[in-house]
Order: C-alpha cells, then structure tokens, then sequence
C-alpha cells in the first residue's frame, strides 16, 4: 500500500503548517500578553523600566520555545528526506500525527507561559524591590508548563523517526488500524496537555502575584505553587501514557 | 466489492475508530481536570499568601479538591484503556 | 527499636551485594523480552553476551556494523538520516530490552559515588564547615524542614528516606553532563522512575495499612460508595503512573532534543544551552518535584 509521492506531499505539507501554525498563534498572544502587561506596568513604575523589560525578553524567549520546536518539527517534516523514499499510508497519517501533536502540544502551555508572564510583571509593576524573586519563581513555574510541550515534542519525535516507512507484512486491516493509531497518538497528546498547560500556568501566575504581595512567605508559596502544578499535570501524563500505547501497542 | 474483503474492511475500521475514540476521550478528558485544578492550585496559592500560619488546612484543602476534580480524567484514562485493549 | 534498625541496615547491605553480584557477572549482556530475532520464535528473554567495549560505533566502523547486524544501509528505508537512525539505536536498542545492564552498571556508579560521599561528608565534618559540609548541610536542613512541616515533629526519621530519594534522582540526572561515552542519566530509562515511584507508594500504603489496620484500610478504598471501589483503585495506580511518567518524560525528552537538535547541527554547535536548561533546571526541579509529591502523598495517608 504505496502511498503516491504527490499525495504524500500532501500530508507532510499539512502537518508542517499545521504545525508551525497553531503553534504561532498561541505563542505569539502569549508573548503578546506579557508585552501589554508591560506596557500597562510602565505606565505606573516608570523608574524600573530596566527591569520590567528584561523580565519581558526572558519571559518572551520561554513562551517562543514551544513555537521553536514546532518550527524544528515543521522543518523535519519538509526537508528531513521523507519523500524521498517509498511509504505506506500508516507512515504518511504518522507524519501527519507528529505535525499535529507539536502544534496543538505548545498550545496550552504557550497560553499559561503567557498567564503566569503577564503576573509576573503586574507583580514587579506593584513590588520593584522584589523583581529578583518574581523573576525566579516565574521561571521555575514556566519550567513546570513548558513540559506539556515536552511530551508533545517527544512524542512528534517518536512518530517521525521510529515508526518504520513500510509495514513488515501489510494487510488492509493493519494499515486502517495503524494509521488512526498514530494520527490518534498525536492528536491526543496535542489537546490533552492544553488543560493542563493552562491550568499550570494559572497557578504559576498567582504565585507570582501573591509573592510581590506578601514576599516574605516566599518559600511557601512556591512550595504549594509546586504540589500543586505537579498535580494538575498528572492528566497530561495519562494523556502521554495513551500516545505511547497507541504507537508502540496497538 | 468482495463480501471477504467489506468483512476485513469494516473490521479495520471498527478497530481504527476504537483506537481514535481513546484518543479523543483521553485527550478532550484531560481538558476540564487540567484547567480545573489548576484553578483550585492558583487560588491555594493566594490563600496561603493571605494567611501563611494556616497553610497546612489550605494545602490539604487543595490535594483534596484536586483529587476529586481528577477523578473525571481517571475515568477517560478507563475509557481509554478499555477501547485500546479489549475492543477487536 | 535497636533491632529493627540493625535488620534495615542488613537489608540495605544485603541488596547492595546483590547489585554487585548482578553487575558484575552479567556485565554486558541484556535481557530481552519479545521476538528473538535469529530463531523468531517468542520468548520470555534470551541473554545476548556482548561486552560493552566490543561493541562497534557505527561511525567509527560501519563495514562491521552492517556486516554484524546484517542491514543494508538501514537509515535508508526506515529512518530519515544517518544520524538520526543511529541516536534512535543508540537510545532504544535493535530489540525491546526490559533490562539493560548498562543502566544497572550506571546504578551501580551513582550508588558508589553516593556512598562515598556519604561516608566522606561524615569522617570530614567539623565545627569548622568546609564549603562542601555547607552545601550539604543546607540540602539537608531544606528537606528536614519540608519533612517536618509536612508530617510533623515526631516524624523527623523520614528525613533520610526522602533526602536520598532527592539525592539518587538529582546525581542521575545530572550525570548526563559527564562527556564519558557509555554514560547516561539512569532516569532517561523507564525503569528507574517507574521502580521509585512503586517504591514511593508502597511505602504510603504499608505504613497507611500498619496505621489504620486493614479494615479501615479496606473502607478507605469504599468511599463513598461500596461500588466506586475499583476506580479508587484505578486512582491508586494512576498515582504510580502519574508520579513515575513525570520525571521519565521530563529526562527522556530533554535527553531526545538534546541528541537531536546536535545531531542537526552537526554536533559544531555544542548545545550548552539546552543541556543547561533540561539537565540542570529542569533536573533540579523534577527531583524536587518527585520528593515533594512522594512526601505529600505519605503526608495524606499518615497525618490525621
């Protein structure tokens, strides 16, 4: 079951839009929101005018991340030699399925990276003194979201390189189950970390608004930041444990 | 089209839209209890902020509310795991 | 109370001798689970004895390497560039292996190295701290505090079990960093995380099952109603999966980028970024992360 060259373009064009695509969207309102926030912040501590900027081209740096591996993926897909060899349908809905995963992946986590940005620099705006412990406690809570976007990179990786270009003994049924199988592993780890994602980068964002309020229970609240981001993740790790099953089990 | 070849068919897709059902559960299940507990967790957050001395009751408060809201992401999981294994 | 403290330390040294025994005598070969390739018979696992100094880099000798696995230039047709086909092999194996004696070798290591630095922090301690006696010092205080804040005061004998878990998942994780060849974090492997978080929550469960005694243990599982007892279950489970995926995920695709993003760029520019972000960041905060849900958990099940 040889796919045509042209119609395998078809799919790989697609996943790479799609990819860099959705990808873009959510990155650039996040980045977009940390940039209003500093606007806004400005306006009312013009003297920490160095520091409200240098927290936003950190911040904006982190929450572009999840665009940049979708543009690596995208990258891949168009110049990584795919079409230059012979695949069946299941390979070409894999392609596809890594497109979409890294695409819808980033998108939560972009939007929480954003959410927990924008606090962060409301924060600095109302406590200057405090801009270095924000600032670190921003980080930390967009480490925690960016592995949303982990896991769709990883699994978009799976799907490129260790699902074989032909089956070893194709049958129809095999081909029909496999494809839905991997355009199914992408698309389930693309929408399940975006609950996820946004919740993380919530909890992120009202650490960092309650340490400029009340920073001398600074450790506190990064502790309870930290248990509770970790358990909202757990449904983008259950999400994870289905894509794996669906490429290598199925 | 040959009767053998609709059987195979029909059962190929049987077992494909399985397979695409538990990644749509999984995936649109993970949603709601994403948002959700991240929710609960940002407003721990400021609780504790608010009154650091009774951060003990809050946090439990939280684990004990989030584990609840998870509950519905446990059953997709179920879900889930049920159409991948068992369905043929 | 003295008794059972000898038993705990008998066990411990108990199971150290038998990671040496295992290290040592099966150093180099792997079991399998899966299709044996020769035969294609199934089976249960099959012993391939291949020292890890015989083994052949494909970049160094590639007329070996295809002669010995019997592949015509198999980047080709399966994977999308040399390089790449060549990481993927390098990270998952030709076959399915369950336990690879690299990682108990590299346990073995990091095991070796803890030791001795536990018994150098102790001989070398003084009123006088050296720096290093600081910097542990204040790890140590840290997660005494958390433990003590967490499960109260009379509960401060916690303190060791969760600092090492702290300390075995912090060394796994940045022994990437070790330009060795055959050197890799233990927590890349699905194995180590998953055996910690059983180990994590079977220790709730015992000590939840020695508290309450089993029938309440057992109503615990029955609420709220008798028939939710399963996915209560099903909950329990989803702890280990949840807890143990998080690091795993977090180390292998910080592991997968790195080696990727290299690799397409042609290993000129050495990625120091990306290692200093997913192996010493994030490291750092999954390990933390993996002590304080492991902590948590034990907190719920044991405070009343």
């Amino acid at each position: 079951m040889i796919v045509q060259a042209d119609i395998l373009k078809v799919f790989l064009y697609l996943g790479a839009a799609l990819s860099t695509g959705i990808a873009s969207l959510s990155a650039g309102y996040g980045e977009g929101f940390a940039a209003a926030h500093t606007a806004r912040a400005m306006m009312r501590q013009p003297n920490a005018n160095n520091n409200l900027t240098r927290t936003m081209l950190i911040s904006q740096a982190i929450v572009e991340s999840g665009a940049i591996f979708a543009l690596v993926i995208s990258m891949l897909l168009l110049f990584g030699g795919f079409t230059s060899r012979e695949t069946d349908w299941a390979k070409a809905f894999s392609l596809l399925g890594a497109g979409l995963a890294i695409g819808l992946g980033c998108t939560g986590p972009n939007f929480g990276s954003g959410y927990s940005a924008g606090m962060a620099i409301d924060g600095i705006a109302r406590n200057p003194s405090k801009s270095g412990r924000i600032t670190a406690n921003m980080l930390i809570g967009q480490a925690i979201t960016e592995s949303g976007t982990i896991f769709s990179l990883v699994i978009s990786l799976l799907l490129l390189y260790t699902v074989p270009a032909q089956m070893e003994d194709p049958t129809l049924m095999k081909i029909i189950v496999k494809s839905c199988a991997y355009l199914t592993a992408g698309l389930v780890i693309g929408i399940g970390t975006f609950g996820p994602g946004a919740g993380i980068g919530y909890v992120a964002g009202k650490a960092n608004i309650s340490i400029s309020k009340h920073s001398k229970d600074q450790g506190l609240i990064t502790r309870t930041m930290f248990l509770g981001a970790a358990v909202s993740e757990s449904t983008a790790i259950y999400a994870l444990v289905v894509a794996f099953l669906l490429i290598f089990v199925s | 089209m040959d009767p053998n070849t609709t059987q195979i068919l029909a059962s190929g897709i049987a077992k494909g839209a399985a397979f695409l059902g538990a990644g749509i559960c999984m995936g649109i299940g993970a949603l709601g209890p994403g948002v959700g507990e991240g929710y609960v967790a940002g407003k721990a957050c400021e609780g504790v902020a608010r009154s650091p001395e009774q951060a003990g009751l809050i946090t439990r408060t939280m684990l004990i509310g989030q584990a609840v809201s998870e509950s519905t992401g446990i059953y997709s999981l179920v879900i889930a795991l049920l159409l991948i294994f068992t369905t043929s | 109370m003295k008794s059972k403290k000898m038993s705990l330390k008998t066990v411990l040294i108990v199971f150290f001798l038998i990671e040496l025994i295992i290290a040592f005598f099966f150093l180099g070969s792997t079991l399998h689970i899966g299709t044996n390739p020769d035969t294609g018979q199934k089976i249960w696992f099959e012993k391939k004895t291949e020292t890890m100094n015989q083994e052949i880099d494909f970049d160094i000798q590639p007329d070996l390497y295809v002669e010995k696995y019997n592949v015509e230039e198999p980047w080709k047709f399966t994977y999308g560039s040399k390089n790449l086909y060549d990481i993927f092999v390098k990270m998952f194996g030709t076959g399915s292996a369950i336990l690879n004696f690299r990682l108990w070798r590299m346990i073995l290591y990091l095991d070796i190295f803890m030791i001795l630095l536990a018994l150098f922090i102790r001989f070398k301690s003084s009123k006088i701290p050296s720096k290093i006696q600081v910097v542990f010092e204040m790890v140590y205080g840290f997660i005494d505090d958390l433990v003590a804040e967490t499960l109260g005061d009379n509960k401060r004998h916690f303190t060791k079990f969760f600092l090492t878990i702290f300390l075995f998942i912090f060394f796994s994780n940045w022994s990437a960093l070790l330009p060795i060849p055959g050197i890799s974090e233990p927590t890349k492997n699905l194995n180590v995380p998953l055996g910690l978080g059983f180990m994590s929550i079977g220790l709730v469960h015992f000590l939840s099952l020695r508290k309450k005694g089993i029938i309440d243990y057992a109503k615990g599982f029955c609420e709220p109603f008798f028939i939710m007892a399963p996915l209560n279950i099903v909950g329990e489970v989803s702890k280990v999966i949840s807890i143990s995926f998080r690091l795993f995920g977090n180390i292998f695709g910080g592991a997968i980028i790195t080696l990727v993003i290299s690799s397409l760029t042609k290993n000129v520019i050495v990625p120091i970024g990306l290692n200093l972000f997913f192996t010493m960041f994030a490291g750092t905060i999954q390990a933390f992360v993996f002590t304080m849900l492991a902590l948590t958990y034990l907190s719920m099940e044991i405070v009343d």
